[in-house]
């Protein structure tokens, strides 16, 4: 019987890298903070808004993503979008997550159960 | 203005670097806004969506310290196995010999036992002193300097297998302090008592006469116990020799003071005349009783127990 707080550690590892590389794909189409947060959520990315607030601006400052202010609306509003700097950390991101995959389902095949 | 949300952003925005203060309060305002339409557009009233909001967004400082990327631990694995280390090798040899070098110089004022206790506190405050200023100064160097050239760990910094050994080395130490301190106190006792005569001048504990042989054969004896202390952790274990020579050493001790201690002769005489209470006989002779039956039985029960432990380390 697995206790359910070491299954969380571990399911908090495997998750902790794939929020920034939805967060680059999801960013292809420039949005705001909270506005992502409910996309990534409704695709299966469920992240703490205490922990993506943050990570935007980090990904900015690393030039991954850029940002423009909208004052049209009601309130003003940061909009962030992934840059061509982001864009191909984003594919690199992309072929290593895919390598992960293959390399898993390869190892499950050849083991003997 | 003086809302939640205000107050949790004065709170957020004082750990953050000023530069971009205004820019993350304004995007965190909006942030916020942005969760509690969401909640009130599901039917929650305003108050109770800001509250659980803000609750969500969990500690100010936590947050603060996220968009600052500050790491929230004193001492970071950089540093950390270096400063155990060091921590380890000092706090082992310094407040020792911090400890010991008080207490020698305490007796040498004539403290008797009395200097035990300045010896414990020096000891203790070196340590604390140690631990706060090399603690200190590793977490300034893992602030200032995250990332440092340590020499790579190599297979050459392996130690050896420790060699089994039953005597250990603070074991040994502790004995052997403990006869030095003894041996010194016999010559110290004579000159400097905690007892004065009515013209103040010092009366020696033990018999003045006994230094014509007793007193130089016992200092003998205990220097050959510090030999043996040494030879016996050099051999490292219990053999039926050493227990031999221990017995004999032990014997060639405690039977003169019991004999002397019995006959009444270890005590100086002259101590009666401050402690009204040794003037007497019989208390006298009680005294030495005690002083016979407390060696003898620390003697006995030293050798049966070492007797054990050597049954033990040879089988």
């Amino acid at each position: 019987m697995v206790s359910e707080d070491v299954l969380r550690t571990h399911l908090q590892e495997l998750r902790r890298g794939t929020v920034v590389v939805a967060s680059l794909v999801a960013l292809r189409r420039p949005d705001y903070g909270y506005a992502l947060l409910q996309r990534l959520t409704d695709h299966g990315f469920p992240v703490d808004a205490n922990t993506l607030y943050p990570l935007l601006r980090r990904l900015e400052d690393q030039g991954l993503l850029t940002s423009e202010w909208n004052t049209e609306e009601s309130r003003p509003r940061k909009f962030y979008r992934t840059s061509d700097e982001g864009e191909s950390m984003l594919s690199r991101l992309l072929d290593d997550l895919a390598a992960v995959q293959t390399s898993i389902t390869g190892l499950i095949q050849g083991v003997d159960r | 203005m003086n809302t939640l949300t205000d107050r949790y952003l004065a709170a957020t925005l004082r750990s953050v670097p000023a530069p971009r203060r205004d820019e993350i309060a304004t995007e965190l305002r909006a942030s916020i806004g942005d969760m509690i339409d969401d909640r009130t557009s599901g039917g929650a009233d305003v108050t109770t969506a800001e509250r659980e909001v803000l609750t969500e967004l969990g500690n100010p400082d936590l947050l603060a310290a996220r968009y600052a990327d500050r790491r929230l631990q004193l001492l970071g694995p950089t540093y950390y196995l270096i400063w155990w280390r060091l921590m380890k090798l000092l706090l082992s040899l310094i407040p020792a010999i911090v400890g010991t070098i008080v207490t020698i110089v305490e007796v040498a004022e004539g403290k008797g036992f009395g200097a035990i206790g300045p010896g414990i506190v020096a000891a203790m405050q070196t340590g604390v002193q140690i631990a706060f200023w090399l603690t200190l100064t590793f977490v300034l160097i893992d602030r200032f300097q995250p990332t440092a050239d340590l020499p790579d760990w190599t297979v050459d910094q392996l130690p050896d297998v420790p060699a089994h050994r039953d005597i250990s080395l603070p074991e040994t130490v502790a004995s052997v302090v403990m006869l030095l301190v003894t041996i010194a106190y016999l010559p110290l006792q004579h000159y400097r008592s905690w007892v004065r005569d009515t013209d103040g001048d010092n009366i020696p504990v033990l018999e003045p006469a006994l230094w014509s042989f007793w007193l130089p054969a016992l200092i003998v004896v205990l220097a050959a116990s510090v030999v043996f202390e040494i030879v016996k952790y050099r051999v490292g274990r219990w053999t039926w020799p050493l227990y031999g020579t221990k017995a004999l050493l032990n014997l060639a001790f405690s039977v003169p003071v019991v004999w002397l201690a019995l006959s009444d002769r270890l005590l100086n005489p002259a101590l009666g005349e401050r402690l009204s209470w040794l003037a007497d006989a019989d208390n006298r002779n009680t005294l030495g009783a005690t002083i016979a039956v407390g060696v003898a039985v620390i003697m006995v029960w030293d050798l049966i127990d070492t007797a054990l432990k050597t049954r033990r380390q040879t089988a």
